[in-house]
């Protein structure tokens, strides 16, 4: 390992290493769309929010003009921009792309870490002698993925991850009254010009101040970062409570020694599905149930884990929210058993005002250790013959035979019967 | 009602009702009690929890007949604690009161016209000798599942063979069969399927028995077993359907034959399984005449022991579940056992040297 002393020596330059680039895709899922159908190009596009229901998962600059953004419901988006293009969105296509933009970035280093389709951090400092100073990487990342992907990035370069993320936030094509403008592309903190870069920001673009926060925060006085790191930390920790007070202070400051995790350890696994209308039927939940099962039970197998805590997750029709969770002695990575556990905590809860959301998600995960294997009874329990009643061996036979035909026929060329549904693709609606 | 008995006599009869007892009492909270009758000279305790009643008598020094429900954990408690000697329960109106040497309790009662009338054994009487019955159902027992999910594996299988008994269990990792030639409980043909609680708590009371009276109903099965002290009736509800298919499993022949004393073996087991935490299987390796026992739990430590075989097949390792091997050694009979394999991922069957009437063919664990 170099310290930075050593590694100024050896590229042979005084400059300032900056090690940490903060990539992001501009309208990721927008490009795409318009990658596969051209004729989108220069029009207000929206990906997501074709069901009633449905919120926009992204929105091109022009809708972003008419005051359209990601996460808002399709109902209002149509509302702010009556002629925007609606296509529904095809994450295996995004993961495609997405993987191909990843290739661009392990061509630098190893040092990648994944926030999401999207967007990642990598960190530089290794490949300075290969392929020079931070800024000339950047500018060759933002190449390299127009070649090979054809769509555009924002790059953040800057000393920590703070900085690099706002940094790539200023490189993006702006919004103005006059439409929007190329943004730089590339935008580099230098050491000298942090302070003023990080104080001229709004306090509710650094990690960890949301809304509760910033009314906290406003109280004080305090709307820009650069009020922040005027506010003794005291205060703050008065404000805020010990451990988020001394941490926002210390990133007022710019102080953000994170480093690069280039594998974060998966917590937990979930989908979800909010209906078109409230639900009221049970018939109907439960076969939701089983197809979340499904889901979350394939990105179990693929990651070769297996969970010990299930949660079943509702929002009612008047929008409250009910969360149940049990816990099993052995982890599973079987859809049936999931869905029989969900459907046991279903059985507890009052869902007749109807159910607007459901959500299953898995968590306590590990990876699969050594396996008991089970007898082979060729006929079983002919009485039974619903998926729930199959023996645990007969479940694995039929995640092994579903996960090899999913592998060579596709994620919708099999689905558990009892769901009516087609296979939820990795990325879609999920929750965290 | 009022009654005095001996202590001892007392605790063994109301434990062995009790256990019938489930401890919620589900829809019928007099089902959390114990019901008790006294005529003549004898005292009627009945637990139930309306799948499994067992029914226990004593005799007792009556001084009122009567009958009263009352609650089974407490009564168990409070009668276990006192001291041998003279017990006395009487029912004043909706407390009981129990006393023995110096200590008085008195508890409340439950609604005695609330316990439901339990169906009475019916069927014909079938005498089988206990301690076969006995020793043959608890080396099957430990096989059954615990799992409610699947009701079926819960159970034993009781099916006519040949003229004798057939005792079978599986909770579908190990399977457990028991020929018991010379019983005759069952017409040719006949199989039930009993539910594996009932017969542990047959298997406790048969120890003090020579015999034990078997009648099998429709829909139940009841056995009677007369003690020193008293009579316990079991009766339980059958399971009903059709039990796994397990013979097609048990293959015909093994190329891997290991000969092995068993008690010898089953200590080497018990020591390295202390090595074998959580869900690290237990490995063994059949070698030249002799079998090398391993277990290795990563971050904790490791066990390795030699045990003398006859063996002169490949050399072959399969990681077995310790707690299910070394339940099967301890139900094997006789001073050697074969274990026989096929492969690392291919059941294995444990049985004993000397005679063919217990089998045990257990799945492998699948180590990567």
């Amino acid at each position: 390992m170099f310290n930075d002393s050593e590694l100024s020596f050896a590229t042979g330059e005084a400059e300032e290493a900056l090690p940490i680039l903060h990539v992001d895709m501009d309208a990721f899922y927008v490009e795409v769309e318009r990658r596969r159908n051209p004729s989108l190009v220069g029009k207000p596009l929206v990906v997501g929010g074709t069901s009633v229901r449905g919120v926009v998962a992204s929105a091109s600059y022009e809708a972003r003009l008419k005051g359209v953004r990601s996460a808002m419901s399709s109902v209002q988006a149509k509302r702010l921009c009556p002629e925007a293009i609606f296509v529904s969105s095809d994450f295996s296509t995004y993961v495609e792309a997405s993987k191909e933009i990843h290739e661009v970035f392990f061509s630098i280093t190893p040092f990648v870490e994944t926030i999401s389709l999207d967007e990642a951090f990598l960190d530089v400092r290794h490949a300075l002698r290969l392929f020079g100073s931070s800024e000339s990487i950047a500018w060759r990342i933002k190449n390299d993925v127009w070649e090979t992907v054809g769509l555009d990035c924002s790059v953040g370069v800057a000393n920590s991850k703070l900085l690099a993320k706002l940094a790539s936030v200023a490189a993006k094509p702006q919004i103005t009254e006059s439409g929007v403008s190329a943004g730089l592309g590339v935008k580099i903190v230098r050491e000298a010009d942090e302070r003023s870069f990080l104080h001229a920001h709004p306090v509710r673009s650094l990690w960890g101040v949301g809304a509760a926060t910033f009314a906290k925060l406003e109280s004080l006085g305090v709307s820009s970062i650069g009020d922040l790191a005027q506010v003794p930390v005291s205060s703050l920790v008065s404000v805020l409570g010990v451990a988020h007070g001394k941490h926002l202070a210390m990133l007022s400051k710019g102080d953000d020694s994170r480093s690069v995790e280039i594998k974060r350890p998966t917590k937990s696994i979930s989908h979800e599905r909010t209906f078109e209308v409230d639900i009221h039927r049970y018939e109907v939940l439960k076969s939701e149930i089983i197809s979340l099962s499904d889901a979350v039970a394939a990105r179990l197998r693929s990651k070769g884990l297996v969970g010990k805590t299930i949660s079943l997750k509702l929002r009612l029709s008047d929008f409250s929210l009910v969360s149940r969770s049990i816990s099993i002695k052995e982890g599973t990575d079987l859809s049936g058993q999931i869905s029989a556990k969900v459907l046991g905590l279903m059985a507890k809860v009052d869902f007749s005002d109807g159910v607007r959301l459901i959500g299953i998600r898995i968590t306590g995960l590990g990876t699969k250790g050594p396996e008991q294997l089970g007898l082979d009874y060729e006929s079983f329990d002919q009485t039974e013959s619903n998926q729930l009643a199959l023996s645990v061996t007969e479940q694995k036979k039929l995640a092994i035979a579903v996960d090899k035909i999913r592998a060579r026929f596709g994620q919708s060329a099999i689905n558990p019967g009892a769901s009516g549904k087609n296979f939820r693709e990795p990325g879609q609606q999920r929750w965290a | 009602m009022k009654f005095r008995c001996e202590r001892d006599a007392l605790v063994d009869q109301l434990t062995a009702s009790s256990r019938a007892v489930s401890n919620r009492g589900g829809a019928l909270p007099v089902l959390t009690g114990v019901f008790l009758s006294v005529d003549d000279d004898v005292l009627t305790i009945i637990g139930s929890d309306l799948d499994l009643t067992v029914r226990s008598s004593l005799r007792v020094t009556v001084i009122d007949p009567g009958k009263a429900v009352v609650p089974a954990r407490l009564i168990v408690d409070i009668v276990r604690s006192l001291d041998s000697g003279a017990v006395e329960i009487s029912i004043q109106g909706d407390e009981a009161k129990i006393s023995g040497g110096r200590s008085n309790f008195a508890l409340r009662t439950l609604p005695v016209d609330d316990f439901p009338i339990l169906p009475q054994p019916s069927g014909n009487k079938v005498t089988v000798t206990s301690e076969a019955l006995s020793y043959g159902l608890r080396q099957v027992v430990m096989a059954a599942s615990s799992d409610d999910a699947r009701p079926i594996l819960t159970g034993v299988l009781l099916s006519a063979e040949e003229g004798g008994l057939r005792l079978v269990a599986t909770d579908s990792y190990r399977l457990a069969v028991r020929d018991l030639p010379d019983a005759t409980v069952l017409n040719e043909g006949q199989k039930v399927l009993v539910p594996s609680r009932a017969l542990n708590e047959l298997i406790r009371v048969l120890g003090d028995a020579d015999e034990v009276v078997v009648r099998l109903g429709d829909r139940d099965v009841t056995f009677d077993v007369v003690t020193d002290i008293g009579s316990v009736q079991v009766t339980t509800r059958l399971i009903e359907g059709e039990f796994p298919n397990y013979r097609q499993l048990i293959p015909s022949s093994y190329p891997n034959q290991v000969v092995v004393a068993r008690e010898p073996l089953l200590e080497a087991v018990r020591r390295v399984k202390l090595m074998a935490r959580e869900a690290t299987p237990l490995r063994i390796t059949q070698k030249l005449n002799t079998l090398e026992l391993m277990a290795i739990t990563q971050d904790v430590g490791q066990a390795h022991e030699e045990v003398d075989a006859i063996y002169d097949g490949e050399e072959l390792t399969v990681a077995f579940n310790a707690e299910y091997l070394i339940q099967g050694l301890e139900a094997a009979t006789g001073d050697e056992v074969v274990l026989e394999t096929l492969d690392a991922l291919k059941p294995a069957v444990l049985r004993s040297n000397s005679g063919g009437d217990f089998l045990y063919l257990l799945m492998p664990v699948r180590v990567s």
